[in-house]
């Protein structure tokens, strides 16, 4: 599990962390919903015991990160946002040398085990640098996961990768939740996130809320309306002081607005996306 | 441990796989010495010699005889006049050139002193410097020939100092025996420091660092697999050289091998520390190949390696003491050359070990701050 207390980071004027607190519980996949610049990356350097935080406390796996960095970081598992993976060496390779920095003696089995749970032993053999994107993906996940730890920290795992790549990779994440491990997730995909058993929000290095999927969706709805409108012009629409976002959406417009906004006609409510939630918190952040 | 083998596995396995660099690692040290040991040459063998023979009688004779003998010199032409061997010297045709005055024979047996003239091109000092010195020494043989045929004769003395020079160590002064440890020293610093600097930057530059930096791999323990592959390398390949030398160009090794690897132990360490620092310094390989030829560039002119340290000013002198190559190489030929043993080469080991020990603690320093961000 992932404990963070109030973590704070600096870096010269920026401050890329703000008292940031938030737990993942063994078996969840939790998501870190944020645009570039929010502060996941800093935050997951922090918790992976890379980076060392100004203030506030972080435990992960029941250690406390700053004074047993080392034993924290036998028991946790971290896929870069760059696939790091050597692309001059093999797979089978790969996954190698990654289970003998945690466990040498039992390399080989983990190895080999990690071909099998990943699809790669058809790629066994082959340079990493020669897989696809997708591919590169899941060794890097792969190598991320081949000591079976305790704590999962993945970077962006699906950036730029096609949407069925992106699905291969999240039943994997899941899969991974399913064995035990505490899984912390960065991304900037919206839709992603609502594949993630709890979210938190980050913007500007500030939890702006955290929650299931639906508690996000629900507290939203308390302070504001997520309506489609068809025969309104866009421009009328964000001239108005109680309309908060709008933008066009298939034949009309969506638009969030203050709870006060009259539902005229021609206007009816909608369920709210992630993404609109994001777009109201960060409104009201501002 | 294991973790440190775990990463010198993956190193060794990714230089292997590498096309080019295990052939440049085999073939550039080899290269370096067959060029050093054959092609470049400071013992003069064939000098064009453009000769006028203004006597022709046993005087010339026996001088060009001497010349000619030891084949240091050839008789490239003979030349009509005295001004016909400068002109010969002024088209390429003879770099030295010999006039004999007339009736050379006559004037010896008159006991009168002949001055046969001597021309050297000195358009390249090294060389004007040792063709003066063969012209000398086979003027100096005819001479001590006459003399001493003159004193079994009762005529005349001999001459007050007749020295007896002996050369120690490599009195044939073979080129490749001097080259040598040098070519060893230079295979060391270059192979250690930028094989290493080269290992740590890409690590970093292909953004592989973060995920090492998040593993249970301890800085030093980093640092000791980036490090033994090369150190392995780099003697493998010392030891090549240190073969090749002794089979192919003579080269003794006079003194104890242990020493010579102890000398040789102490200073890759050094070196392989300041792999390290320079990677902590570049950010890309570019950077760590330019890093790497600003710490190399000194132990070339700065070590004794071709350089004699003797002719320099001293402001260069007094800054070879700070170049390690220096202390290695004079260890290196203290044992092959020389065969002294630790009785005599104690303080260059020691400065190595100085050395060693000042770029280790440098570069943990440097390595634990960049570590903890």
């Amino acid at each position: 599990m992932v404990h963070a207390e109030e973590l704070t980071r600096s870096f010269g004027a920026l401050r890329a962390l703000d008292r940031v607190s938030l737990k993942v519980r063994p078996g969840e996949v939790f998501g870190l919903l944020g645009p570039n610049g929010a502060g996941k990356t800093t935050l997951v350097r922090v918790l992976t015991g890379v980076l060392r935080p100004d203030g506030g406390r972080a435990w992960v796996a029941g250690l406390d990160v700053a004074r047993a960095s080392y034993r924290v970081k036998e028991r946790i598992g971290y896929a870069t946002q760059e696939q790091s993976v050597y692309r001059d060496l093999t797979v089978e390779e790969n996954l190698l040398f990654r289970a003998s920095l945690y466990r040498p003696k039992e390399a080989k089995a983990l190895a080999e085990e990690a071909l099998v749970r990943f699809g790669l032993g058809p790629y066994a053999k082959a340079l990493a640098g020669h897989l696809s994107g997708g591919w590169r993906q899941r060794l890097a996940l792969a190598q991320a996961v081949v000591h079976r730890p305790e704590v999962l920290f993945l970077d962006e795992p699906t950036t730029g990768l096609d949407p069925l790549s992106r699905r291969g990779i999240w039943d994997l994440i899941h899969e991974e939740a399913k064995r035990g491990a505490a899984v912390l997730v960065t991304t900037h995909y919206m839709d992603e996130a609502e594949r993630c058993h709890r979210l938190a929000l980050l913007l500007g290095g500030r939890v702006l809320a955290q929650g299931t999927p639906q508690e996000l969706k629900a507290l939203a709805r308390e302070r504001a309306r997520f309506l489609f409108a068809q025969g309104v012009s866009l421009e009328a629409l964000r001239g108005l002081p109680d309309v908060l976002e709008a933008w066009p959406s298939g034949e009309g417009v969506r638009l969030i607005a203050r709870p006060s906004f009259p539902l005229g006609p021609g206007f009816r409510e909608v369920e709210p996306s992630l993404e609109d939630v994001f777009v109201l918190l960060a409104k009201e952040a501002l | 441990m294991s973790r440190v083998l775990a990463l010198a596995q993956k190193e060794l396995l990714q230089i292997r796989r590498d096309h080019v660099l295990p052939r440049l690692i085999l073939l550039l040290p080899t290269a370096m010495l067959l060029l050093f040991g054959y092609a470049i040459n400071f013992t003069l063998k064939g000098i064009p010699l453009a000769l006028y023979d203004g006597s022709k009688d046993r005087i010339s004779e026996a001088l060009l005889g001497q010349l000619t003998r030891e084949g240091v010199f050839r008789l490239a032409l003979e030349a009509e006049s005295p001004e016909g061997v400068v002109a010969a010297i002024d088209r390429g045709q003879a770099r030295v050139g010999l006039a004999v005055p007339p009736k050379a024979l006559e004037k010896v047996r008159r006991g009168e002193s002949v001055a046969p003239r001597v021309y050297v091109d000195g358009t390249d000092p090294n060389f004007a410097f040792q063709a003066q010195a063969a012209l000398r020494k086979a003027l100096q043989e005819v001479n001590a020939r006459i003399l001493v045929g003159r004193a079994l004769a009762g005529e005349t003395v001999l001459p007050p100092l007749a020295p007896e020079l002996h050369t120690l160590y490599n009195p044939e002064n073979r080129t490749a025996w001097f080259m040598i440890p040098g070519i060893i020293g230079l295979v060391l610093t270059m192979f250690t420091v930028l094989l290493t600097a080269l290992s740590i930057v890409r690590e970093a530059e292909s953004r592989m660092m973060e995920s090492l930096l998040a593993s249970p791999l301890r800085p030093h323990e980093m640092v000791l697999g980036k490090v033994l592959p090369y150190l392995a390398i780099a003697f493998g390949v010392a030891l090549l050289v240190l073969a090749l030398g002794h089979w192919a160009f003579g080269v003794p090794v006079r003194g104890s091998l242990g020493l010579l690897l102890l000398a040789m132990f102490l200073f890759v360490l050094g070196s392989l520390a300041a792999g390290v620092l320079i990677s902590t310094l570049a950010r890309t390989q570019v950077q760590a190949v330019f890093g790497t030829y600003a710490y190399a560039f000194p132990t070339i002119f700065l070590s004794g390696f071709v350089f004699p340290l003797d002719g320099m000013p001293r402001f260069f002198q007094l800054l070879s003491y700070l170049v390690p190559a220096r202390y290695l190489i004079e260890a290196l030929r203290g044992v092959m050359l020389k065969g002294v043993g630790l009785g005599v080469l104690w303080p260059h080991l020691l400065a190595l070990a100085l050395f060693s020990g000042l770029v280790l603690f440098l570069a943990s320093v440097r390595l634990g701050r960049q570590v903890a961000v």
